[in-house]
């Protein structure tokens, strides 16, 4: 079997166990007291920001790679890892003020967990508009590297800084977002849809790697 | 607090189609990129 | 070490020395500068808003575009003399050349600042007086950490289609921080706190100047690689 034809299987799996994951978020998972049924959007929003974070970082690494071993698969896994952190920022970015609508009373807030989403999105951007900008492979797979080992290295400051900003102008919170603690229930639904979040990068990814494989249109 | 559960499900509904969509459409994006491969 | 910085030092002459003889980059960009505090001071309700609440954004963003402006300067200036594709030719090392473009894009922002925040001062009537050797390094250490990661993209972009489209797009996430930092310190500094409170920013600013000016000397030579 190809590369192709595996990650397509692997895809079809998560996606068949993702209707799982709604069908016990939406009817085996109870309601939460404080936030309702809008609380459930947190069995999608986090699983899909881990999945959004986790490709960020794997850019990174495979740009580290890349640099210094100069192997373009590094650079195929990069590209691949890029445009899949992208869909998932896109479902982190959509959910995310779908959340906060009912529970904070506002679509958007800066606080340092949505700016940062925000962030990695531009970056996400930034990497494939330059991936996009540069026709010579061999001056792509270097750009990319070097904008994909800055954008890593810029989150954790983004983070901070938005955490300093925030922490002088708390806005008004009417209920707190997720509870530290979560029952039994909540917690496994959770974890499952983590699994399959990620085992949906993983068919994602596959696909789109053999996608650059072909060379011409990465 | 209040006795009573807030009343919004339409936004969990929303959240939930907007993934579906996000995800199914990227997964076919890729499945037509794929193809014939 | 010392070859190091002789090297970059004769190359951010050479780049000044450009600057100085035509001197319209300079000016043009002190021009914007300025439009833009003008900008500001007429996109706000002078009797809805104080303007010690808005004047230390104020300050930071239209540093930032005119940083930005002149980032875009000297990538035009490759454009135009190719001059890094004959620098590549010589034996200086790369690293060299990315301190000496540093050097002399800190040297024109700079002097744009130099002369921007006086105007700001006088524009929004903003006491600086008694912080202004603290408020001069903030903005230095703002400037120093954007410049930084500016200088290694504007190399970048060269081989870049939609280049001036291109380096705004990647450069204003980074612009984030140092400016987020500065401005939440410049306001400390506005309103009479003493500097110890802002000892937290300036460390973050620090480590990201640190961090990045390490990081882009480090990546610069796979940018101009052959």
């Amino acid at each position: 079997m190809t590369l192709a034809s595996r990650g397509r299987a692997v895809t079809v799996v998560a996606l068949l166990l993702l209707v799982g994951v709604y069908v016990r978020a939406l009817m085996f998972t109870p309601l939460e007291r404080f936030q309702g049924a809008a609380q459930k959007i947190f069995y999608l929003h986090v699983p899909a920001a881990w999945s959004a974070m986790l490709a960020m970082g794997l850019v990174g690494l495979a740009s580290v790679l890349y640099l210094i071993l100069r192997d373009a698969r590094f650079d195929r896994f990069a590209a691949a890892s890029a445009e899949v952190g992208t869909a998932f920022c896109v479902v982190m970015l959509t959910t995310g003020p779908l959340w906060a609508r009912p529970v904070w009373g506002t679509w958007w807030t800066w606080d340092a967990r949505l700016t940062l989403t925000l962030f990695l999105f531009f970056l996400y951007i930034g990497y494939l508009l330059l991936r996009q900008a540069v026709t010579d492979p061999g001056v792509r797979a270097r750009y990319s590297a070097v904008l994909g080992i800055c954008g890593t290295v810029l989150l954790p400051f983004i983070h901070l800084s938005v955490y300093l900003f925030r922490t002088l102008h708390p806005q008004p919170i009417v209920l707190k977002p997720s509870a530290p603690s979560l029952p039994g229930v909540m917690l496994v639904t959770l974890l499952y849809s983590f699994g399959v979040f990620t085992l949906l990068y993983v068919g994602f990814v596959m696909q789109r790697y053999a996608v650059g494989e072909e060379g011409a249109h990465v | 607090m209040s006795e009573v559960i807030p009343q919004n499900a339409g936004y969990m509904v929303a959240a939930y189609i907007v993934t579906a969509i996000v995800v199914l459409a990227y997964a076919l994006s890729l499945y037509r990129r794929t193809r014939g491969r | 070490m010392f070859d190091l910085l002789r090297h970059a030092w004769a190359i951010a002459r050479k780049d000044l020395v450009i600057e100085l003889r035509s001197r319209t980059a300079f000016v043009s960009t002190l021009v914007f500068t300025v439009l833009v505090l003008i900008v500001f001071n007429f996109g706000r309700d002078p009797t809805a808003t104080a303007v010690l609440d808005l004047a230390p954004g104020i300050l930071c963003v239209t540093f930032t575009f005119a940083a930005m402006l002149a980032l875009n300067r000297a990538f035009q200036l490759e454009l135009e003399n190719q001059a890094l594709e004959g620098l590549l030719l010589t034996p200086i090392s790369r690293r060299s050349i990315y301190i000496g473009k540093l050097i002399a894009n800190l040297a024109f922002v700079g002097l744009v600042e130099a002369v921007g925040l006086p105007l700001f001062v006088v524009f929004f009537n903003v006491p600086v007086g008694n912080v202004l050797p603290a408020l001069a390094g903030l903005i230095a250490l703002s400037t120093v950490g954007f410049v930084a990661v500016g200088t290694l993209f504007s190399a970048m972009v060269i081989r870049t289609r939609f280049a001036e489209l291109m380096l705004p797009v990647l450069q204003l996430p980074f612009s984030i921080p140092p400016l987020v930092l500065a401005v939440l310190a410049v306001s400390k500094l506005f309103t009479g706190r003493p500097l110890s409170e802002s000892m937290g920013y300036l460390k973050l600013l620090a480590a990201y100047d640190i961090v990045f000016i390490g990081l882009s000397t480090l990546l610069f030579p796979a940018t101009v690689e052959e």
